[in-house]
């Protein structure tokens, strides 16, 4: 059942393989995971590579683990609330009157994240309490059902530790937890029930030690999770705000080398040791990082209006960044003869001049490509498939969602000879990608 | 594999809890740790600090546009080598004379490994339970993080020159950290090798923390009133907005006055240049706040 992580994590758009099953054997032999936060922890270390990958590894842990499964734009919140786990674990703890339903996922978060190094924490955190407060710890209704930090009875050691199992064994439990979860719902409880973690969660040293805090005390696991950068990042969500700086990261893959040849002096001497003291110059390549990028934006129409701005936004924190060279051309719905150097669509630049650029430029146009059929004359088709031949590497991004180009009937006729992808994160990649594995 | 035990920070340096548990995993799978995230929020101090804290060795190699393996593993001395061979002509020669042979210090140009300078990486790896630093890799050339990958997987260097390996055991790795300011995208197989973390932007209550492992004494209405106005400036959305080390030189500047007087200063918002870096930046705090 564990064989099938890496294919989960990697549905989710993640870097996942074998390696990443030996690594957490590796991580379970050693002792690093102990608690169901432990292994969250172990594999986001694993196999998060950006923190763009946070969300989408929270989303498929949780679809994994815990069978908890995310609707397309769902909130976090609304995800656990309409999952069985958390069903569950309701009907076994004891409700607070006062607690909202935030607060309760607050407490379901803080259960499933608990990681031995928070238990830790507590236990540190109850020992100065005692010390401090003797009299509290002992009338006070903190339940002195076992003697905490300082018996065998501790907490850690009752915990679900799993330090001690080896991936089978944790592998077989797995498979049980998924078969009961089938037959009946008791479910994932098991990891936060039976498992072992609710000692964590009430009663034991969490009813002392998260209310007490403690120095550094438990950490808040919906900080970390709600946080929007764990928040699960749609990949196939038009351009934003939120996501423009991952769309940026991707662009940053088109960066080329170019190479120059220079003097290599350390091949020059060892060539002239091994003649015998006749030194002849060895010529090597240096490289140098360069982009050169025309970008090609539709301006007109209210079509366009949500998606320009974004743009170019997108494209001038690429400019500042990593591109010395960016030449930005306008133009509403389809090319005529040229296209316009300034927003308002005023200074005219004819195709020919378009063409002069030299044809290692990357281009991208963006465009809904969507226009009535007249629009699209035969002229303007030729234009486009001269910009096509003239520069390898370009792409077509269309901020139209993907399922509706085949109903567009223009978008169709220029997708068929202009590599078109839709303007997404994941668009974007695989734009990249493409612009990539092409030769000048 | 580096020593294992968990590492939670030392006197004035707070590694926050996810950052430590990182640091542990990589040090106990023997995998370098790649620190990403904002300029200023301690990726370099952490090896810094361990090392200190611990009183291991530490090895750092800056990395730069023109940095090359070459230099963070050894370097070969071509010149000297050059001159080595050719002096041995000459004193073949000068012997014939009756004249005193040129020395060579010992070296020996059949010796490759005489003229084979070690750098930082191959030096933490012949040294056991050492600390290396890779800093700000995202400033190297795109075949550096490439080239490393041998050498991070396998455990072990090979010097081309002289054919010698430079292998480290498991058991003896040193702790690698490595940093970036994601100004490039680092390859994945690269990312692959390592245990990732991206360090967030402190909450002001770890903010608090920091600033109490840095000042002792520090008036509590005075770190009220700082916090405030820095989480204001961060919030505003300045083209580059201030970090952790910007808010530390900042209390070290009002440190330097009576807590009246750095009240008043902070009111006039004078010493601001610390905390705001871009005329831009500047002239849209001066518009919002006055003067």
């Amino acid at each position: 059942m564990f064989s099938t992580l890496p294919h989960t994590f990697r549905e989710h758009g993640l870097q996942a393989d074998v390696r990443t099953l030996l690594l957490l054997r590796k991580s379970l032999e050693r002792g690093l995971v102990r608690t169901l936060g432990d292994l969250y922890l172990v594999l986001k270390g694993l196999v998060t590579n950006d923190p763009k990958d946070y969300g989408p590894f929270s989303e498929a842990f949780y679809a994994y683990f815990l069978t908890i499964d995310f609707q397309p734009g769902e909130k976090l919140e609304q995800a656990i609330q309409r999952s069985r786990v958390y069903q569950e674990w309701l009907e076994r703890e004891d409700l607070l009157d006062e607690e909202t339903d935030e607060d309760l996922v607050d407490r379901f978060l803080n259960e499933i994240h608990m990681s031995s190094y928070d238990i830790q924490q507590m236990l540190d955190g109850e020992a100065i309490f005692r010390e401090d407060n003797p009299d509290l710890a002992d009338t006070d209704d903190i339940p002195d059902e076992q003697g905490m930090a300082d018996t065998d009875d501790s907490p850690i050691q009752q915990g679900a530790d799993y330090s001690n199992m080896s991936l089978e064994e944790l592998l077989e439990r797995m498979r049980q937890i998924a078969e009961q979860q089938k037959t009946q719902h008791r479910g994932g409880s098991h990891w936060i029930g039976q498992g072992g973690m609710s000692p964590y969660g009430h009663g034991g040293a969490a009813a002392g030690g998260i209310r007490l805090g403690g120095p550094g005390g438990g950490k808040m696991a919906r900080k970390v999770i709600g946080d929007r950068q764990y928040y699960p990042v749609d990949r196939k969500m038009p351009l934003q705000d939120d996501n423009i700086d991952v769309a940026l990261s991707f662009l940053k893959g088109i960066e080329e080398e170019s190479a120059q040849s220079i003097l290599d002096i350390p091949e020059t001497v060892r060539e002239g040791v091994r003649q015998g003291g006749l030194f002849l110059p060895v010529q090597k390549d240096k490289k140098e990082q360069k982009l050169q990028a025309i970008l090609m934006v539709d301006n007109g129409g209210r079509s366009m209006t949500p998606y320009v701005r974004m743009i170019l936004k997108l494209f001038s924190k690429m400019k500042r960044r990593f591109a010395h060279d960016l030449k930005t051309y306008y133009f509403h719905n389809t090319i005529y003869g040229g296209a316009y150097t300034d927003p308002a669509r005023r200074n005219f630049e004819p195709i020919d001049k378009i063409l002069a650029n030299a044809k290692d430029y990357q281009v991208f146009v963006i465009g809904d490509a969507d226009m009535a059929p007249y629009e699209l004359s035969q002229s303007s088709i030729a234009q486009w498939q001269s910009i096509h031949a003239r520069f390898p590497r370009a792409v077509w991004l269309n901020p139209l969602r993907e399922r509706y180009w085949e109903y567009a009937f223009t978008v169709s006729i220029i997708k068929s000879f202009f590599p078109m992808y839709p303007l997404t994160v994941g668009g974007l990649e695989k734009a990249v990608l493409y612009l990539n594995s092409k030769k000048v | 594999m580096a020593l294992t035990s968990l590492w939670t920070g030392s006197e004035n340096y707070l590694c926050d809890a996810e950052l430590a548990q990182a640091f542990h995993m990589a040090r106990v799978l023997g995998m370098p740790l790649l620190i990403e995230g904002e300029p200023g929020t301690g990726k370099t101090e952490l090896p810094l600090q361990y090392a200190k804290e611990q009183g291991l060795e530490l090895f750092v190699f800056p990395v730069g546009s023109k940095s090359t393996v070459e230099q963070f593993v050894a370097n070969f001395d071509h010149v000297r080598y050059l001159r080595d061979s050719q002096v041995e002509v000459l004193n073949a020669q000068r012997e014939e004379k009756g004249l005193e042979p040129l020395s060579s210090s010992g070296r020996m140009t059949e010796n490759l490994d005489d003229y084979v300078q070690l750098g930082p990486g191959a030096k933490a790896y012949l040294k056991p339970h050492s600390v290396l630093l890779i800093d700000e890799i995202d400033k190297a050339p795109r075949e550096f993080p490439n080239d490393l990958l041998y050498a991070l997987s396998h455990r072990a260097f090979i010097l081309p020159e002289s054919g010698r390996t430079i292998e480290v055991s498991e058991t003896d790795m040193p702790a690698v950290v490595i940093t970036s300011n994601r100004e490039q995208e680092l390859p994945t197989a690269f990312k692959g090798r390592c245990i990732y973390h991206y360090i967030r932007f402190p909450e002001p209550a770890t903010m608090r923390q920091i600033i109490a492992k840095h000042f002792t004494k520090l008036e509590p209405q005075l770190l009220d009133r700082c916090l405030d106005l820095f989480y204001q400036l961060r919030e505003m959305g300045l083209e580059r907005a201030p970090s952790t080390r910007e808010l530390l030189n900042w209390i070290k500047y009002l440190q330097a006055f009576s807590p009246e007087e750095a009240q008043s200063r902070i009111q006039e918002r004078s010493g601001m240049g610390v905390l705001v870096k871009t005329q831009k930046d500047m002239e849209k705090v001066l518009r919002l706040y006055g003067k």
